[in-house]
């Protein structure tokens, strides 16, 4: 079993295209979906109305920098009115003192996140100012602040609801975790064919003719594709969270953990697709066509959450890639809730140990 | 030693491999003979424990193969029809890994892997890729690798298909020294008449599944020892020829060659004078005429009425 899975490796070494492609589509495809840069930076050109005065300018462009998420900067009216317009930049915000104005060059994943920030700024700082004319306290406002730098109450409002505070921090785990769990299936798939292509060639038949136990040689397939596709989901996503900053939760731990039950699922799923299949080229083709309907049915290219269709809902609810997604979100929004966790989990064991016998059984059929 | 009673296969409802009985002695040099599609090859997996026979068994030393699988896999080298390595790896790589998978290691693994490279003649190339290597070395390390564990017994799936004569008459020698010298079993699968002559003590003719006939060459070639073959030689081919020559009285079986065609007759009828008078009706122009000894390919197509290669 051995032998047969540092074989792998060894040709792995000679060929290492493929999975590196797929690594790097993967990244390709997080930085399109979920931005570039870190999490604190995403940049925003704001100009002051005339009308306000130089405190107000300043008090607000204060308040706006308060969130990680963004970076407010000042650019001069008819230049990012010119610009805009352009597309040079994607958008711009012309603030007044009670209200503001987004100027939007196109379709801009961030704008949406970036108004809602915005608002909620705008409606906090009214709301203050309420608060500060009914009750005649001047030091209110700091009693306010300082029970809002609070931990527990920061906290809670980070993770409860990210997207309020955080600003694209769902957005960017989306695409992260989305596309990663995608592209991973034709790693793991692509791997585990070494099966079929073996079959073909006649290697297979050499081994079996050998002293080796055939399910020793299938183990060593099994586990060079597991290990495979659990390298390239960890490193990825170690790579954006130390790199790049992606905020994946405090816990690695549990998401190496995650990790391998989604990872053992998919291999299981490709032993199905195997025995199902006929051909290596017939595999080749239908290998697309799940990854892409899992990764949509399943929440990979957009949250689940956003699903209404209880058809949609319902096919959902047997895809492994549903659970990775919930398992992860989960872990990212640091809810620390173990029996939360295994639940999803556990039903990607499950799914995997089905498939693997249903898929393993099937395959022995042919013969 | 090795022994197969009526051995069967059905694929699916396709007849494969029928009533196959063949037996080889320690020692012996085997030859199945027979085109594309006879069968040889399911008969070799059946052999070799990898297919289970629909019907009939295979003894080894007196022992079920079919029931128990381990009782030949230890002393069967298998030389499969295909190039069975992995290309993108080193010959001394596919090796190490085979002989691995063989339980050899250290200095034994390395002994082998050097007198196994030594025979085929690669080892002063064994660290290419495998990719890189010609068809006819490609079939050299094809045939190494089943040879590393030291088998008793060989069985080689057409190991010279689609190659140069320089190679193919490399691997005949080496295949002729592992009989002679070594004592090493053989059961030699081939579609290519002259090699089987050349390297088999006993041939087995296969042909849509059947054994259709078998004994040393001599005695297939005595099959046809009442007979001749007369093959003529003509300037272009005549297709309108053949029915016509067929219908002759005395033409058992006719066939259409490269240059022209191949008759076989009786001995000493005296029907050239009938095939330079169809041929003169055709306005045919014979090259040449040549009277000759039957051989196995002639063996073949009295038999079938077919060549053996098509
Ligand atoms: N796995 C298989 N499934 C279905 N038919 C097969 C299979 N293997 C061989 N055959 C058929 O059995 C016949 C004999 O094939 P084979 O043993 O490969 O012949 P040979 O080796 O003499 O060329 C052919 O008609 C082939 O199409
Ligand atoms: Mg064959």
């Amino acid at each position: 079993m051995r032998s047969v899975f540092l074989l792998q490796l060894q040709r792995l070494r000679r060929e290492p295209a493929l999975v590196i492609w797929m690594m790097v589509m993967t990244v390709g495809f997080i930085f399109m979906l979920g931005g570039l840069g870190s999490a604190s930076t995403i940049d925003v050109p704001l100009y002051f109305d005339a009308s306000m005065d130089e405190e107000e300018q300043d008090v607000l462009l204060y308040q706006l920098n308060e969130s990680d998420a963004f970076s407010f900067s000042l650019i001069e009216e008819q230049d990012a009115e010119k610009r805009v317009a352009l597309g040079e930049i994607p958008y711009a915000i012309h603030a007044t003192a009670e209200n503001y104005e987004m100027l939007i060059a196109a379709d801009d994943a961030n704008h949406v996140f970036i108004d809602q920030y915005v608002r909620q700024v705008y409606v906090d700082e009214l709301r203050l100012q309420q608060v500060e004319q009914s009750t005649e306290d001047p030091r209110i406002r700091e009693e306010i602040d300082q029970n809002l730098s609070d931990v527990p109450l920061r906290l809670a409002s980070e993770t409860v609801d990210g997207e309020e505070q955080g600003g694209g921090i769902d957005q960017r785990n989306q695409a992260l975790f989305g596309m990663t769990l995608f592209f991973s299936i034709y790693t793991i798939i692509q791997s585990l064919s070494k099966v079929a292509e073996e079959k073909r060639t006649g290697t297979w038949n050499r081994m079996i003719l050998s002293p080796v136990r055939k399910w020793q040689v299938y183990l060593g397939h099994l586990c060079y594709a597991f290990l495979i596709g659990f390298l390239q989901i960890v490193i990825i996503f170690a790579g954006f969270k130390y790199l790049f900053g992606y905020g994946v939760g405090d816990s690695f731990g549990s998401i190496v953990l995650a990790v391998a039950c989604y990872t053992f699922a998919i291999v299981a799923l490709g032993m199905l697709m195997l025995g199902l299949v006929k051909t290596l080229e017939q595999l080749n083709a239908v290998v697309p066509i799940v990854a892409v309907s899992m990764a949509m049915i399943g929440g990979a290219y957009w949250p689940i959450e956003l699903v209404s269709n209880s058809i949609i809902l319902a096919i959902s609810k047997v895809l492994p890639i549903t659970y990775a997604m919930e398992a992860l979100k989960q872990i990212a929004s640091n809810n620390h809730d173990f029996t939360a966790l295994a639940q999803p989990l556990s039903i990607l064991l499950l799914f995997g140990v089905v498939c693997m016998g249903i898929g393993i059984n099937l395959m022995e059929r042919k013969m | 030693m090795l022994e197969t009673t009526s051995l069967k296969k059905v694929f699916k409802k396709h007849l494969a491999v029928d009533d196959v009985s063949l037996y080889l002695d320690k020692g012996e040099s085997v030859g199945l003979l027979g085109p594309n599609g006879a069968g040889k090859s399911t008969t070799i997996s059946m052999i070799s424990s990898l297919v289970k026979p629909t019907a009939g068994d295979v003894t080894w030393d007196g022992k079920s193969v079919v029931k128990q699988p381990g009782v030949i896999r230890e002393y069967l080298g298998v030389v499969p029809q295909e190039i069975a390595l992995y290309k993108e790896l080193t010959a001394v790589e596919n090796l190490k890994f085979f002989g691995r998978v063989y339980g050899l290691k250290g200095r034994a693994l390395t002994e082998r892997m050097e007198s196994v490279l030594e025979l085929v003649g690669l080892t002063e190339r064994k660290n290419d890729l495998v990719k890189n290597y010609s068809g006819g070395m490609q079939r050299r390390i094809n045939i190494a690798v089943a040879l590393l564990h030291e088998p008793e017994i060989i069985i080689m799936d057409e190991p010279t298909v689609g190659i140069d004569p320089q190679s193919r008459n490399y691997i005949l020698e080496m295949v002729q020294k592992l009989n002679r010298e070594k004592g090493m079993t053989v059961l030699y699968t081939s579609h290519y008449m002259e090699e089987v002559e050349r390297l088999c003590d006993r041939i087995y003719i296969m042909d849509h599944g059947k054994v259709i006939a078998t004994g040393t060459k001599q005695e297939l070639t005595s099959i046809l020892s009442s007979e001749e073959t007369i093959v003529l030689e003509l300037d272009r081919p005549y297709p309108e020829l053949k029915s016509e020559l067929a219908d002759l009285e005395e033409v058992h079986r006719v066939v259409e060659t490269e240059k022209g065609m191949k008759l076989i007759t009786p001995k000493n009828s005296k029907l050239l004078s009938k095939v330079f008078q169809v041929a003169e009706r055709h306005q045919a122009q014979i090259v040449s005429v040549n009277v000759q000894i039957p051989t196995l390919e002639d063996v073949f197509l009295h038999l079938t009425g077919r060549k053996l290669r098509d």
